[in-house]
C-alpha cells in the first residue's frame, strides 16, 4: 500500500506565458514518464503532453485541468495542471480544492503581474502552501531578485531565496544551492544529468550573504536551527526542517529559480516539493455530515475508515466519461459500492484508472490522499462519493452567479444536435457555465464568467463536437430590486362558469440585503389555510422571476403576509399562486423598484506612459478608479467598471497601449445603474414587448 | 443625525477657526511629527472630512500596498459616521470621489507625481478638490519640486496636505518652531502644523498659518487610539 507520507497533490499556478505548460512538460520528462520533449507549440506537430486539446494547443494556454500522476524519487506526486487565465476562475478554485500544496511559477521579467496576484488570491483563500518558481532566467532582462522583491512587496509573502542563478540571460548557466551550497549544472541532451560542482569562486561571497538570508528567516520557525547556526554547526536536514514548517504555516515561501525551457533547475524544484509541501495527512479536511445537521466533521487520511471522495473533474474521453476523484478518505478498490449523496443513489466501480499525462493505467485500489479517476459514473463535478453507510458531503464550493449571456443559434440539424449534446457536457464539467432556453424567444441562452469564458465553449463547440453555431450579442445580467417597503391587499377572483377561483393576500414587501428571496408567514388565525401557505411562496417566487422594469429576477426581497381571506369552495392552490402573483404587482411599484448590473474589479497593468490613456478608457466606461500604483515605469490601475461597459475593451486597450498593456476582471458585485441609463434599458424593454406582442 | 449636522459638529472646525481663514485652492499645508505619531491618521480624517462634504480627493501615497490606505479610511469612516443615518449609502457615494495613488519613493521625481496627477484629474475626468500626499520625503526634495507643486496646486486648483516626517533627534530644537526639514520650503508652505507627545496625549500646535507665527497649541487633540482630531476635553 501506498505510503500517505510519500504523497504529493500539487498544482502549478502561473500567469499566462510564464511559461507553465513547459514546466509541467519537463517535470513529466524527468520524471521518466514521456521520451521526448515536445515545445508548447512545437513544430513536430505534437504539442506538450499535458497539454492536450486542440483549442489550448493553438493558443499556446492551457484550459482544462488535467491530473496526471509521476513518481519522484520514490515519492508519488499528483499534478494538477491549473488554468492561468482569470476568465477560467472557478476551474482554477475546483483544482485549488483537492490540492495540498502548489508551486507559483513567475516570469523572470515580467515578475509578479495582476494574474500572479489573482492566483495567489486563491492560493490563500483555500489556504494552500505553496513555493515559488521563477522560470525564464535565458531571458533578455531577468531579474530574480527584483521578481523575489515583488513576492514580497507586491503579495507580501515572506519569500526567501533558496537559489541563485549562475549567470543570466544567454550567459545563464545553472544555480547555486543555498543549503547544500554547491553549484549545480544540468547536462546531457535535455539537462537530465544534475551535476554537482563547486562555487564559482566570483558568487561565494554573493552566495554566503543569500544564505546567511535564508537561514534567518528559517530560524524564525525552528530554535533549534537557530542554535545550530549560531556555534556554526547548522545541518542540511535542520534547514530543510525549517522551511517546510514556514511553508506549511504559509509564513515562508522559498524561491527557487531556472529555466524550464532550457532544461535547468527542474530537479531542484521537484526535490523542493518533496522536502517543503505538505503529504495529505498533513492537510486538513472536513465534510459536512448530512444525517446530522450538516454538522462539519474532520476527516482523517486513515485508510481504514469509511471512504469518502470528492468528484472534482470531469471529461468526456473516446471511451466514455472520466470522473476525477480525490480520495480524502479511507480506501478504494475496483468492484467497491459507493454512495452518491446529492443523487441519493448507489453505485458500482467498474473501472479504476491512474492517469498518466496521455494514457491511462488501470488499477485495483487506492487509498486516502491520492488522486484517481473512474469510468462512466453518472454524476456532476463537486458531487461527494462516500462508502453506503455513511452520508458526508464535502463542503459545497464557492460558485459565483454567471454575469453574462449569450443567445446561440445552431445553422443546422445536425448542429443542434450536437450543440445541445456539447452543452449537456459543458454544464456538467463546468458549473459556472449555465444553459436554458428563454421561453418567450425560444432561443437557447448560454451564461458565464465573461466573454472569453464563452467564447472558449463556443470554440470548444466547433471543434470537438462539429456544432456550427452563430452567437447573439452578449447581454449582462442586470438584476431588480426594490429599495422600500410597500403593502399590498391583492384579491383573486374568477368566475367564468365551472370551478371558480377565489383568494385574498395582503401583507407587504421590503428590502433584505441578507438574502435573495425570503417569504415570510404571519397569518393568525387561519384566515389562509395552512395548505395553501406555500401557494403563496410560490407565487411570489413566479412572480420575482421577472421584475415588470426591463424582465429581469427581483432580488434582495422579502415577502411577508400578514392577512387575507379564503372561500369554502373556489380557493385553491392555483387561486393562491395567482393571488400572491397579483399581489407581488400590486405592490412592486410602489416600492420603487431599481435595475442593477454586475459591477466588475477590473485590473489594468501597463507602462506608465499610457497611464493617462488607461485613466480615460476606465472613466469612459464609467469605471470607478480606486488606486493607481506605480512602480518605476509600470503602473498597475485598479478600478470597479460595470460590466456591460467592458465588452470589447480588450480590443480597446489594446490600440490605445500599442498592445502594452493587459488587462484582468473578476466579478465584484451587483451596483445600481444610474438613472439615464436604467431609463434606456427601460424603453428598450418595453419595445422589446411590444414587438412580441404583434 | 444628517450629514450637515456631522460635518458642522467636526473637530475638524475648531481647527479651521484657528486659522486666520479656511485652506483655500493653491494652498499647501503640512502635517510634521515624527514617525508613529499619527500623521497617516489626521491626513485620511481631514480626507473623510473633505468627502464628507462633497468633495473630490486623490490620497498619494508612497507604499505598495494600497489595501493599507483603504483600510484606514474604513476605519476613520467608521468612526466618524458612528452617528450618521444611512452611513451605508454615504459611504458608496464618498469612495466614488476618492482615488488613491501610490508610488515608488525611490523611483519618483516629483515631475512623474505631478504627470501622474494631471493625467487623473484631465484623462481619468476626476476634478479632484483636495489632494493628500502622505509620507513625502522632504528631506530629499528640493525648493524648485516644491515650487513645481505649488505651481499646479495653483493652476489645477486644489488644496494640499502633505505630511512630513521629521527624525526625532530634532525634537527640541523644532518643537515649536518650523521643522528644520521644512526650513527651506517656508516661503512656499502656507500653513504649517506639528504633532507632539505630551504626558500621554498628542498635541497639535500651529506653527505657520501663512505669514504670521503663532507657535501655538489648539485646543484639539490627536486620539492616541483612533489618531484622529478630537476636541479638547473640557
Amino acid at each position: 500500500m501506498m505510503d500517505i507520507s510519500k504523497m504529493r497533490n500539487i498544482g502549478i499556478s502561473a500567469h499566462i506565458d510564464s511559461g507553465k505548460t513547459t514546466l509541467t512538460e519537463r517535470i513529466l520528462y524527468y520524471c521518466d514518464k514521456i521520451h521526448m520533449i515536445h515545445e508548447v507549440k512545437g513544430k513536430d506537430g505534437h504539442g506538450a503532453t499535458m497539454d492536450y486539446m486542440e483549442l489550448e494547443r493553438e493558443r499556446g494556454i492551457t484550459i482544462t485541468s488535467a491530473s496526471t500522476n509521476v513518481t519522484w524519487k520514490e515519492h508519488t506526486i499528483n499534478i494538477i495542471d491549473t488554468p492561468g487565465h482569470v476568465d477560467f476562475t472557478i476551474e482554477v478554485e475546483r483544482s485549488l480544492r483537492v490540492l495540498d500544496g502548489a508551486i507559483l511559477v513567475l516570469c523572470s521579467v515580467g515578475g509578479v503581474q495582476s494574474q500572479s496576484i489573482t492566483v495567489d488570491r486563491q492560493l490563500r483563500r483555500y489556504n494552500v502552501p505553496f513555493v515559488a518558481f521563477i522560470n525564464k532566467l535565458d531571458r533578455t532582462g531577468a531579474n530574480p531578485y527584483k521578481v523575489k522583491e515583488q513576492i514580497r512587496d507586491k503579495l507580501g509573502h515572506n519569500a526567501v531565496l533558496v537559489q541563485i542563478p549562475i549567470g543570466l540571460e544567454d550567459k545563464f548557466q545553472g544555480l547555486v544551492d543555498l543549503i547544500q551550497m554547491k553549484a549545480l549544472y544540468f547536462e546531457g541532451p535535455n539537462g537530465e544529468e544534475v551535476v554537482e560542482r563547486e562555487i564559482p569562486a566570483e558568487l561565494r561571497a554573493e552566495a554566503e550573504k543569500r544564505r546567511e538570508e535564508l537561514i534567518d528567516a528559517a530560524s524564525l520557525f525552528s530554535d533549534e536551527l537557530a542554535e545550530a547556526f549560531l556555534e556554526g554547526a547548522e545541518t542540511e536536514s535542520q534547514i530543510y526542517a525549517a522551511i517546510r514548517k514556514g511553508v506549511l504555516t504559509r509564513k515562508l515561501i522559498p524561491v527557487f529559480m531556472g529555466s524550464a525551457y532550457k532544461n535547468k533547475g527542474v530537479q531542484p524544484l521537484l526535490d523542493g516539493v518533496i522536502h517543503y509541501l505538505p503529504n495529505p495527512s498533513e492537510v486538513k479536511n472536513t465534510a459536512l455530515d448530512l444525517n446530522d445537521g450538516e454538522k462539519e466533521v474532520e476527516l482523517k487520511a486513515d485508510p481504514k475508515e469509511p471512504l469518502v471522495a470528492l468528484a472534482f473533474k470531469l471529461e468526456e474521453g473516446q471511451y466514455g466519461q472520466l470522473t476525477y476523484i480525490r480520495i480524502y478518505q479511507g480506501m478504494l478498490r475496483k468492484g467497491d459500492e459507493l454512495y452518491n449523496p446529492r443523487l441519493r443513489r448507489k453505485f458500482k466501480v467498474g473501472r479504476l484508472i491512474r492517469m498518466h499525462a496521455h494514457e491511462m493505467e488501470d488499477i485495483t485500489d487506492a487509498v486516502c490522499g491520492d488522486i484517481v479517476a473512474l469510468f462512466g459514473i453518472d454524476c456532476a463535478s463537486g458531487d461527494t462519493f462516500c462508502s453506503p453507510g455513511i452520508n458526508y458531503s464535502m463542503t459545497s464550493m464557492y460558485i459565483p452567479a454567471p454575469v453574462i449571456s449569450l443567445a446561440v443559434f445552431p445553422k443546422d440539424k445536425a448542429s443542434a444536435d450536437q450543440m445541445a449534446k456539447a452543452l449537456g457536457r459543458f454544464t456538467k464539467e463546468d458549473p459556472t457555465f449555465r444553459t436554458y432556453v428563454d421561453p418567450e424567444s425560444n432561443q437557447t441562452i448560454i451564461q458565464g464568467m465573461g466573454e472569453l469564458h464563452l467564447d472558449v465553449y463556443i470554440e470548444r463547440m466547433k471543434r470537438e463536437y462539429r456544432a456550427e453555431v452563430e452567437t447573439g450579442m452578449p447581454q449582462v445580467a442586470y438584476r431588480e430590486t426594490i429599495t422600500q417597503r410597500a403593502d399590498f391587499d391583492y384579491t383573486h377572483k374568477k368566475q367564468t362558469g365551472g370551478a371558480g377561483q377565489f383568494g385574498r393576500v395582503a401583507g407587504y414587501m421590503e428590502p433584505c440585503e441578507e438574502k435573495e428571496y425570503e417569504f415570510v408567514n404571519m397569518i393568525k388565525g387561519g384566515v389562509i389555510p395552512n395548505e395553501f401557505i406555500p401557494s403563496c411562496d410560490k407565487g411570489f417566487q413566479a412572480a420575482r422571476m421577472k421584475g415588470t422594469l426591463i424582465g429581469f429576477p427581483v432580488v434582495n426581497i422579502r415577502c411577508v403576509i400578514n392577512d387575507g381571506s379564503t372561500h369554502p369552495v373556489d380557493s385553491s392552490d392555483i387561486a393562491f399562486q395567482q393571488a400572491a402573483i397579483g399581489a407581488f404587482r400590486q405592490a412592486y411599484e410602489k416600492a420603487k423598484p431599481v435595475i442593477l448590473e454586475p459591477i466588475m474589479k477590473v485590473t489594468v497593468e501597463g507602462p506608465s506612459e499610457f497611464q493617462g490613456n488607461i485613466f480615460g478608457s476606465l472613466n469612459q466606461r464609467r469605471g470607478i478608479i480606486v488606486s493607481s500604483t506605480e512602480d518605476n515605469n509600470f503602473c498597475r490601475i485598479e478600478a470597479e467598471v460595470p460590466l456591460s461597459e467592458m465588452f470589447g475593451y480588450s480590443t480597446v486597450l489594446r490600440s490605445l497601449t500599442q498592445g502594452k498593456a493587459e488587462f484582468s476582471m473578476e466579478f465584484l458585485k451587483y451596483g445600481r445603474v444610474p438613472n439615464t441609463i436604467a431609463e434606456e434599458l427601460k424603453k428598450a424593454y418595453q419595445e422589446k414587448r411590444r414587438k412580441e406582442q404583434k | 443625525m444628517v450629514r450637515k449636522e456631522l460635518i458642522r459638529r467636526s473637530p475638524l472646525r475648531a481647527l479651521e477657526k484657528s486659522l486666520k481663514e479656511p485652506l483655500r485652492k493653491g494652498e499647501i499645508a503640512v502635517v510634521a511629527s515624527p514617525k508613529g505619531i499619527g500623521k497617516t491618521g489626521c491626513l485620511v480624517h481631514i480626507a473623510t472630512d473633505a468627502l464628507l462634504q462633497g468633495k473630490q480627493v486623490i490620497h498619494v501615497s508612497f507604499s505598495t500596498r494600497t489595501d493599507h490606505i483603504i483600510s484606514w479610511y474604513e476605519d476613520i469612516f467608521k468612526e466618524v459616521a458612528r452617528k450618521l443615518n444611512a452611513a451605508m449609502e454615504v459611504h458608496d457615494e464618498i469612495i466614488r470621489h476618492r482615488v488613491i495613488m501610490s508610488f515608488n519613493q525611490e523611483g519618483v521625481k516629483t515631475q512623474q507625481i505631478i504627470r501622474s496627477l494631471t493625467a487623473m484629474i484631465r484623462d481619468g475626468n476626476f476634478a479632484a478638490d483636495q489632494i493628500i500626499v502622505d509620507g513625502y520625503n522632504f528631506y530629499l526634495a528640493t525648493t524648485e519640486d516644491l515650487r513645481l507643486i505649488k505651481q499646479f496646486a495653483n493652476e489645477v486648483g486644489v488644496m494640499i496636505w502633505f505630511s512630513a516626517t521629521v527624525k526625532p533627534e530634532n525634537e527640541k530644537i523644532w518643537n515649536r518652531d518650523v521643522p528644520p526639514s521644512l526650513k527651506p520650503f517656508e516661503e512656499l508652505i502656507d500653513v504649517i502644523i506639528t504633532l507632539g507627545e505630551s504626558d500621554g496625549s498628542i498635541l497639535v500646535r500651529l506653527v505657520k498659518d501663512r505669514d504670521s507665527y503663532p507657535r501655538k497649541d489648539l485646543s484639539v487633540h490627536l486620539d492616541p487610539k483612533t489618531l484622529m482630531i478630537v476636541e479638547e476635553k473640557k
